[in-house]
């Protein structure tokens, strides 16, 4: 409605075609004739949905979209979908934000200005392909063009990836900071390790009664907390009755820890010695009754209980409980979560968790661990794997060097998820040209010549298999649910069509006329197999019914035993965890982790996200430090006393939480906040952890152990009143204000 | 007035919402989910700064303890949609009501913003809309065609999604057939991933949320004060047995 019109105005308006409509004579009785006739199937203010596929995390859950009149109005799970059931989470909730947001870029733009003025100049598309298509060709060598990229989806990855093979360039090195808060490259890894596969495992949750989780945020970020959240609830108050108990060791208690039965606080990169203790007094003392412990004992033959417990600071006497509880129980499981990947002791300390699997024998078992059967999806399943930083360092080193002419940024926003310290907004001005392919000016947009924007999730073409997967093989279909709002281009197209002005080998491996062409020609593998929920007789039928269902699934539960690979009687790594900055200038422990709401700062673009309050602290809109009520008190700080938080490679100032739930020598700070570009939601507020993180890695896996560094607190004597729901007034800690 | 009832509710209905606390994981999927929903306003860093929300659900997190042992709990609170609601009496424009299916309805048109209902609410549950929402273009293209997007001066609350409710009222009625139990589902039950909220009919006794009422975990928020909530919590920690 327009909003000249007055109320007044709008009454007289109507009293007064009212009146002209009593005195006009009798009209000649026609049909009126719409300036536009609508399509045959849209029905005015009726509801159609489409099924797609959620690209907030790398989850991969199916939804369902309500669409009017070809806006689209709400998302809710997809309750055919076997990975999520219908539920979604409440990042899931907020995409429609990211297709109708007031600062997404609405066509392709050069920067102008010279790179961060932020002066953009819109250009035609063919303009824009002429222009990559001609950096593409004049590169003097192939090996000086770089692809990063984020999460990309399964088809774009592999579009990119023959791509650049017929190029002759490297392959795509992907990073992105949700993947590596939850240890994906380093359970990969594991995977590897000690089930003989590179597929994410499954921890049947809804089976156990026993669950021990190492820093495993299940029920807000880590790997697919929607499905996770599901089985939780079932493992709580299940249909039979009984009551799974849950205990979380983790230096902060995240809501996931909350939500369990106990919380057992423990000094950050010390979960592995835990987990070691627990196995060496179940093995020693022989407790259980999972047959002889007689194999297992090599295992922990180089084990000290006492120094374990000492290191941790968990009190022997509760590992002792426990470890009997552990052993006793009838379907434990433990699962290695993403505070413990995230150090340079990961790798041996993951191991040592998923032992206590394999001394409890849960592997293959109810409530503890399995596989995902890929089924016929197995060709589709050419996923993207999450790179490891070492190789992300590789490539900023390659790009110092000058060795990088040409940069393709893809679905990656690495100046703001990098530590900074890595140097890639250094590395980045050293490239002579580098294209950007997001839906927002972002940090490494706003450092871009060429931003070639492509749709958001809603309004784009693919799949997912989801990984970790489902209790049987699926992968969602995904489809647009609304006509682009601007003039974006799908990245995968943008490719198949510089492919074919390449002309020669490029044109050759991607004959593809468009994104849906592949797709179609993919998804017919799985045409055809006996195990789907639904058949149809031609392949463009099955088409039909994949956009439509969402996806394809195996009627029937197909869970995969893991054949585990013999791992010898080599006893398991005893790995101290190492810091960067000395103990006694930098006191503190630095614990950047995952906003339930913003995940790794991909969400701060989107208003419902930023306003909704982190479940722990109530805070809202903000960067916080979270610190021990006995560490606040030594400091002389209480809750919005401003600090600056100081590590060997950064520092930033933002206001205290005084958390009761958090190890007196760790100083928590949520990701996700800082951004300098990204909308006007998300910039200019609060801070950015990465600043503080030192670049250094896991040993054993490469991945980024961005819980390494330690850091100190300075007050600086000024306050700012942080949004919170809990109320402060009085010593009462409600949360109503 | 109540014998005029309107013909699209279904007398002799209590609607009727539980929160299973011990399922329930703090996660706000409900939050975000009510409000995309039902065009709920963004009320901004600054009001929130002076601790304002414009949200229908708020999850309260109470600690017990102190380091190292030390627990904290979640309580998602929403309108209780009581049966005897403070808020109701002292609206001197019949702007909240009681409809004939138990549920306290909240009457924009008619409501002056006189904010005394939010004062009489015992849960804090009504939010008042003291700026002009605003939805920058394009986001306006996202509301809810089924629900009224208020302006300021306006009073609102949790209505259980009675917009999903009349459309599956109407839909069954189309039919010829009864709504089913567990066909209506309002956007946080939708979405809820632990499956902590359940909703349904409450004079229905083979309902399942008359099943969970029964619970010997079951509770009712300030129970002592006679309100009388349609909403029923379970208390978390322990099984049903």
């Amino acid at each position: 409605m327009s909003k000249k019109i007055s109320r007044r105005q709008f009454i007289k308006f109507t009293a007064g075609t009212a009146t002209a409509a009593g005195v006009a004579p009798k009209l000649h009785r026609m049909l009126q004739e719409p300036f536009v006739h609508p399509p045959e199937d849209l029905l005015p203010g009726q509801a159609t949905w489409y099924a797609s596929t959620c690209r907030q995390c790398s989850a991969g859950c199916g939804i369902i979209v309500r669409v009017i009149n070809g806006r689209a109005k709400k998302i809710e799970g997809n309750p055919l979908y076997p990975l999520n059931r219908g539920k979604l989470c409440a990042r899931g909730q907020a995409g429609l934000q990211a297709l109708y947001h007031p600062d997404r870029l609405r066509n392709a733009v050069r920067q102008t200005g010279g790179r961060g003025s932020r002066q953009f100049e819109p250009l035609y598309w063919d303009e824009a392909l002429d222009l990559l298509a001609e950096k593409i060709g004049s590169l003097s060598d192939p090996g000086r063009l770089a692809v990063l990229g984020g999460l990309l989806p399964d088809h774009l990855y592999r579009l990119l990836s023959l791509l650049l093979d017929s190029l002759g360039s490297p392959p795509p090195v992907t990073f992105d900071l949700h993947s590596a808060l939850e240890g994906r490259g380093a359970a990969a890894r594991l995977a590897q390790l000690t089930l003989g596969s590179a597929e994410l495992p499954v921890y049947d949750l809804e089976g156990a009664d026993v669950v021990f989780s190492f820093g495993a945020n299940f029920l807000e970020t880590w790997m697919s907390p929607v499905a996770q959240s599901l089985a939780y609830g079932n493992m709580r108050q299940g249909p039979f009755g009984g009551r799974g108990f849950l205990v979380q060791f983790e230096p902060r208690l995240s809501a996931t820890a909350a939500s369990a039965d106990r919380w057992i606080p423990l000094r950050p990169g010390t979960e592995g010695f835990v987990a070691l203790a627990l196995g060496r007094i179940i093995v020693e003392e022989r407790l259980g009754h999972a047959g002889s412990h007689r194999p297992h004992a090599a295992l922990y033959q180089d084990v000290d209980v006492t120094e374990m417990a000492e290191a941790s600071q968990v009190p022997i006497e509760t590992l002792r409980q426990l470890a009997q509880l552990f052993a006793d129980a009838e379907h434990p499981v433990a699962i290695p979560g993403g505070s413990l990947a995230g150090q340079q002791n990961g790798g041996p300390g993951m191991l040592a968790v998923q032992a206590l699997n394999r001394v409890v024998a849960q592997f293959g078992r109810v409530g503890g661990v399995f596989l995902s059967s890929p089924g016929p999806s197995g060709a589709l399943r050419r996923t993207a794997k999450a790179d490891s930083f070492s190789s992300v360092q590789d490539l900023i080193g390659r790009m110092k060097a000058g060795e990088v002419d040409l940069l393709l940024v893809v679905g990656a926003n690495p100046v703001f998820e990098l530590p900074s310290a890595a140097g890639f907004a250094e590395a980045i001005e050293r490239v002579p040209y580098v294209v950007c392919f997001n839906s927002f000016v972002d940090e490494t947009g706003a450092r871009a010549d060429l931003i070639l924007p492509d749709h958001t999730y809603l309004e784009s073409w693919g799949y997912q298999v989801p990984h970790p997967g489902a209790d049987r093989p699926a992968v969602s279909s995904q489809q647009p649910v609304v006509r682009p709002v601007h003039d974006t281009r799908a990245s995968a197209d943008v490719f198949l069509a510089l492919a074919s002005r390449l002309g020669g080998r490029p044109a050759e491996v991607l004959p593809w006329p468009d994104e849906v062409s592949f797709l179609e020609e993919t998804v017919r593998e799985l045409h055809g197999s006996s195990l789907g929920a639904y058949t149809a007789d031609t392949p463009a039928g099955f088409f039909a019914l994949w956009r439509q269902y969402g996806g394809w699934w195996s009627e029937k539960e197909l869970p995969l035993e893991p054949e585990v690979p013999d791992p010898g009687a080599q006893p398991l790594p005893i790995v101290p965890p190492l810091f960067e900055g000395n103990q006694q200038t930098y006191p503190f422990h630095l614990y950047p982790y995952p906003s339930v709401a913003l995940s790794d700062g991909r969400g701060a673009a989107l208003p419902w996200l930023q306003e909704t309050p982190d479940p722990m602290t109530t805070a809202r809109w903000g960067t916080w430090v979270e610190l021990n009520p006995e560490a606040a008190r030594s400091l002389g700080v209480e809750d919005n006393d401003i600090v600056r938080v100081i590590s060997p490679y950064g520092e930033l100032e933002a206001p205290v939480v005084v958390f009761p739930g958090i190890q007196p020598e760790v100083v928590a700070i949520p990701v996700g906040q800082g951004h300098t570009d990204y909308g006007r939601f998300a910039q200019q507020r609060g801070s950015n952890p990465m600043d503080l993180v030192a670049p250094v890695v896991d040993s054993e896996s490469g991945s980024l152990a961005w819980g390494a560094t330690r850091v100190r607190l300075e007050p600086t004597g000024r306050k700012q009143a942080l949004a919170r729901l809990e109320s402060l007034d009085g010593a009462g800690r409600e949360t109503l204000g | 007035m109540a014998q005029a009832a309107k013909p699209s509710a279904e007398p002799g209905r209590r609607w009727g919402l539980v929160v299973d606390l011990d399922r329930c994981t703090g996660c706000q999927a409900c939050v975000v989910a009510c409000q995309a929903e039902n065009n709920v306003p963004v009320a901004g860093e600054k009001q929130a700064g002076y601790g304002r929300w414009m949200h229908w659900i708020i999850i309260h997190r109470y600690w017990e303890g102190e380091y190292p042992n030390i627990k904290a709990r979640f309580m998602p609170v929403m309108c209780q949609q009581c049966d005897e609601a403070p808020c109701e009496p002292v609206c001197p424009v019949f702007a909240t009501y009681h409809n004939p299916e138990g549920l306290n309805a909240q009457i924009y048109n008619r409501c002056i913003g006189t904010r005394f209902c939010g004062n009489a609410c015992p849960y804090k549950v009504r939010t008042y809309n003291w700026f002009r929402p605003e939805f920058p273009a394009p986001l306006t293209e996202q509301l809810n065609p089924d629900v009224t997007v208020r302006s300021r001066g306006i009073m609102e609350k949790c209505t259980f999604c009675i917009q999903r409710i009349r459309r599956a009222e109407l839909d069954a009625r189309a039919q010829g057939r009864e709504v089913a139990d567990g066909e209506i589902q309002p956007a946080c039950v939708q979405t809820c991933p632990p499956e902590a909220l359940i909703f349904g009919d409450l004079n229905d006794p083979e309902s399942r949320v008359s099943q969970l009422a029964r619970s010997r975990r079951s509770f009712r928020l300030l129970e002592e004060l006679g309100t009388d909530p349609g909403v029923i919590y379970l208390k978390g920690g322990e099984t049903n047995a």
